[in-house]
């Protein structure tokens, strides 16, 4: 699998609400290997001598054949707040692809279930996949997702949107609004999550019920982001520890340890 | 006291500096290393940067059985730093051996095994089973990992288990041994020279001195095994000062480490004293940090007029 550690140009940095921007930059070697699912770790200073020193993981929202590759966060920190602050035209460092990402290879029908941030990974995944499939997106307030509703509804053969405080959608929880349509949907659903821990680990919870099966997009603190520092590990159910950005992000719900 | 003379260039002629080393032993094609832990196994990495332009890579810890390591969360940042409880995951020796060192005998590069141990019986059943392995250079002997309590800490921190650790080992192969301390001592001289006389052929310093991040949102720990090791540039002053603590009072050859992120970082360990320097977080956040490092060092002596890198140490007499 390619990986690139390019100097990239930023094309454009739009702030989408509050505290949510995209990113866009200038990388064709990483958006021809890119697969849904993948991140990408962008240093926010350039500089091995600043504080904060190391790089920021985010998934990949968008690639395409333009060389282009773009990222859609949330102002969560400092990292993230220097982020928002580039300009057109600034070059920032960029490695990736990185990580597994998402199955694409599956005949039965799918439901994409996204989070808050979450929405990223699987933005792209619903570009790139060929058949139906569902997409339930959720958020605290309709500002994390309004940016993101076009693409999904152009995609999505149905798309059910909730919101905590129900500024958007349906008021709720997207695990609630997952139940109903399992509840509906025919046999050998997968299901793509990414999200809040606590919400993915429902939405597990969810697919036993069912008796499907679910890729959940894992998050974890980040050192290296290539499998050389052993910082981001996760309990697997089957003893010891998987580590996010090599064995993941994305992984079969059923190898982790939820319970912690 | 190591005692050093200047050689310096004829003027107006383009030499190239002489980048090799000999480090106990361990002859090293320029004086840059990657530190242990933070390269991986070096295939994790070997498709970013070229590791045959480097000195050699420190492969991550190694103990005779696999370990599971210390629980999420393993990492935290602090200002110019980085905390962390990894816990000494590793794959175990045999795994090293079978899976991972094919791969790199086929880099051309010095390939040092760290290795760490509970008991000085571990330790030489670990150098015992590398001595005889082909594509292996020298060992780096781990007496300071901060976060395993019944063997690390105990034995990097009592100048006569590092001394019994140091003899086991050594007895034990044929390779350069090159012992890595760790900060987290009141004399860091005096365990530098209990494990000198129990015959290390090179000493290496610093391991990561001991931290803690708490989470105040969460109100909690930030790291799950609550302390770990602080790197980065945070503790380069701190490395600093060892290194040349240590190589104004022995005479076997210095590793330097600790917070080297440039060249010039690189330079002040050389001039307080070592003979090569291993890069650590700093390949985390830019993998091809170490090969910028070679040639900023090179471009240095160009520029000054040293031939070796054994000119640049700082006389002290
Ligand atoms: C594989 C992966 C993909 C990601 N994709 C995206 C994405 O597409 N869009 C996006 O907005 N975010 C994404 N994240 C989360 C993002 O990396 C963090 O929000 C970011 O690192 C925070 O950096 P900061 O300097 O702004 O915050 P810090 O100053 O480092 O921390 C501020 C707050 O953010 C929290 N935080 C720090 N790191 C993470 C993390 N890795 N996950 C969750 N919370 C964290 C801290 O606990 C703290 O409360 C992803 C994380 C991973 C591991
Ligand atoms: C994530 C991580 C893992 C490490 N693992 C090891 C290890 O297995 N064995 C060891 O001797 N040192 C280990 N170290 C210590 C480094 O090799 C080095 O001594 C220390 O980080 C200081 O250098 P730096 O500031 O350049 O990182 C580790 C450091 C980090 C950051
Ligand atoms: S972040 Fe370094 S191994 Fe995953």
């Amino acid at each position: 699998m390619a990986r690139y550690d390019l100097s990239a140009e930023i094309k454009k940095n739009e702030k989408l609400s509050d505290d949510v921007f995209l990113m866009t930059i200038l990388a064709p070697e990483i958006a021809r290997a890119a697969r849904p699912g993948q991140f990408c770790m962008l240093s926010v200073n350039g500089n091995l001598r600043s504080d904060p020193l190391l790089r920021r993981p985010l998934s990949i929202f968008d690639s395409g054949d333009s060389g282009d590759i773009s990222f859609l966060y949330k102002v969560t920190g400092r990292g993230t707040d220097i982020l928002s602050q580039k300009k057109e035209g600034d070059s920032l460092d960029i490695i990736g692809p990185l990580g597994r990402g998402f199955r694409l290879d599956h005949s039965g029908p799918r439901i994409l279930a996204g989070g808050g941030m979450g929405v990223a990974p699987l933005h792209f995944l619903a570009k790139r996949l060929e058949g139906a499939f569902s997409v339930i997106l959720g958020a605290k307030t309709k500002g994390e997702i309004l940016p993101v509703v076009k693409t999904f509804e152009a995609s999505a053969e149905r798309l059910l949107i909730t919101t905590e405080d129900g500024s958007l959608g349906e008021k709720g929880l997207v695990t609630a609004m997952l139940e109903k349509e399992l509840c509906l949907s025919k046999k050998n659903v997968l299901i793509h999550t990414c999200g809040p821990w606590p919400m993915m680990r429902a939405v597990h919870d969810l697919t036993v019920k069912f008796g499907t099966r679910c890729e959940a997009s894992l998050e974890a603190g980040m050192a290296c982001g290539i499998g050389a520092c052993l910082g981001c590990a996760v309990k697997k159910t089957s003893g010891g520890y998987l580590h996010v950005c090599k064995d993941g992000p994305v992984t079969d719900s059923t190898e982790i340890d939820w319970e912690i | 006291m190591k005692k050093t003379t200047r050689v310096k260039m004829p003027q107006d002629q383009d030499i190239s500096p002489d980048m090799s080393v000999d480090v106990g032993g361990l002859k090293l094609k320029n004086p840059v290393l990657l530190a242990s832990g933070t390269c991986g196994y070096g295939v994790e990495i070997g498709d970013l940067i070229d590791l045959s332009a480097l000195g050699g890579i420190v492969v991550k810890g190694l103990s005779l059985k696999p370990r599971q390591g210390n629980p999420p969360p393993r990492i935290a940042e602090t200002p110019c730093g980085l905390l962390n409880s990894i816990g000494l995951e590793n794959i175990g020796i045999e795994a090293f051996i079978r899976d991972k060192l094919p791969w790199l005998r086929k880099i051309n590069t010095r390939v040092i095994v760290n290795i760490l141990g509970n008991s000085q019986e571990e330790y030489a059943s670990l150098a015992r089973r590398i001595d005889g392995t082909d594509g292996i250079d020298a060992i780096e002997v781990n007496i300071s990992c901060p976060n395993v309590l019944a063997g690390g800490l105990a034995i990097g921190a009592d100048p006569n288990a590092a001394a019994g650790v140091t003899r086991a080992v050594k007895a034990a192969t044929g390779l350069p041994v090159i012992v890595k301390l760790s900060p987290n001592v009141t004399d860091i001289v005096e365990i530098a020279r209990a494990v000198t006389a129990a015959g290390a052929d090179a000493i290496s310093l610093i391991n990561t001195p001991l931290g803690m991040a708490i989470d105040i949102d969460k109100r909690r720990p930030a790291l799950g095994n609550v302390v770990g090791g602080l790197s980065g540039p945070a503790i380069k002053p701190i490395a600093l000062r060892m290194v040349w603590q240590v190589a104004g009072a022995i005479d076997v050859p210095i590793i330097g480490i600790g917070g080297i992120s440039s060249a010039s970082d690189a330079l002040e360990f050389l001039m307080a004293g070592a003979s090569a320097i291993e890069v650590g977080t700093a390949t985390l956040v830019k993998p091809s940090v170490a090969i910028d490092i070679i040639a900023g060092v090179r471009d240095y002596m160009k520029k000054n007029n040293f031939l070796r890198i054994d000119d640049l140490p700082i006389p002290r007499d």
